[in-house]
């Protein structure tokens, strides 16, 4: 996740349109701050202590990827969402940028 | 005239329970783990306290060898995380997590031992598969299959059904009981209730 975020940012045509959000299921503040300097992740981790989050969009396990596309009109859409990590950043990268249209 | 922009902005949501995150957990492990309803929160009486003397006992360990509790007496403080079974939500992810906050444990000079009341067998390819992919559990973990229970049941934390308690025992270098936590079966202890704990022990 972390070598995402790097590629992320380092794509200059992307212009900080794509976001990068941690949530920690049933995790408290200190655990996810614990988890974010032991890991060193650069991106915004949030915790999810009383998994009202995780119940939100719809309990699903872990690792699990949600992308989402904000409109300028203030509505959003899904455009991705699926279980599981990635071995290739890049190829993960390319992929959400393919469907997400940036 | 103003140019209309449309600006996209793309939020990359990744939800992790932070042992998922941290070992790129196989979904496979989840299809796994037996789904379990709500439990009556805790279903024991308490055999032990505060203040008093931790029962000695010796287990077999996963790794093979057993270990004896009094073995760590002057050496090392000492947490006993008893749960409910192998293969059930919360334990599966309770101790990745202590897994992965083994500095904690160590700036208080601290062990862990890990208890369940499954036999060898079932520890072993729970605890392979729940580490799947980031090495060991670095704290030993011990089968109180045979007599069953005998140490839950000596400090007062086996459940009715034969299970036992979600529990947490801090014992320091004297063999003395500082901190217990019988938990809500249902829910994980925080981290950060036990390094508290932990941190007012001599080390």
């Amino acid at each position: 996740m972390n070598e995402l975020y790097r590629i992320m940012q380092a794509k200059k045509d992307l212009n900080n349109k794509m976001k990068l959000i941690g949530i920690g299921t049933g995790n408290s503040d200190f655990e996810v701050d614990f988890f974010r300097k032991k890991y060193e992740v650069p991106f915004p981790l949030f915790s999810d202590e009383d998994y009202s989050i995780h119940k939100a969009l719809g309990e699903v396990r872990t690792p699990y990827f949600i992308g989402v596309r904000l409109k300028s009109d203030g509505s959003s859409e899904v455009f991705y969402s699926k279980l599981g990590g990635f071995k290739d950043a890049d190829k993960f990268l390319k992929m959400m940028r393919e469907l997400s249209g940036l | 005239m103003t140019r209309k922009k449309h600006i996209w902005i793309v939020g990359l949501f990744v939800i992790f329970i932070w042992i998922a995150a941290a070992y790129a957990q196989s979904p496979d492990f989840k299809k796994n783990i037996y789904p379990v309803e709500q439990l009556k929160p805790t279903d024991s009486v308490l055999k032990v306290k505060v203040g008093g003397l931790a029962p000695d006992f010796t287990l077999p360990a996963v790794r093979g060898g057993k270990i004896t509790l009094s073995q760590y007496r002057g050496k090392k403080n000492v947490v006993i995380s008893f749960v409910p079974a192998a293969w059930t939500p919360v334990c599966s992810d309770q101790w990745p997590g202590y897994n992965i906050a083994k500095d904690f444990f160590d700036q208080s000079d601290a062990i862990l031992l890990g208890i369940t009341v499954d036999n060898i067998p079932t520890l072993y390819a729970w605890t392979n598969q729940m580490c799947m992919g980031s090495g060991n559990l670095w704290f030993p973990v011990l089968s109180d299959f045979y007599p069953h229970g005998a140490v839950a049941s000596k400090y007062g934390v086996l459940r009715s059904d034969g299970v036992s308690e979600r529990s947490l025992f801090v014992i320091d270098k004297k063999g003395i009981i500082r901190y217990l936590d019988v938990h809500d079966i249902n829910k994980r202890p925080k981290l950060e209730v036990l390094v508290g704990e932990l941190q007012k022990l001599e080390k």
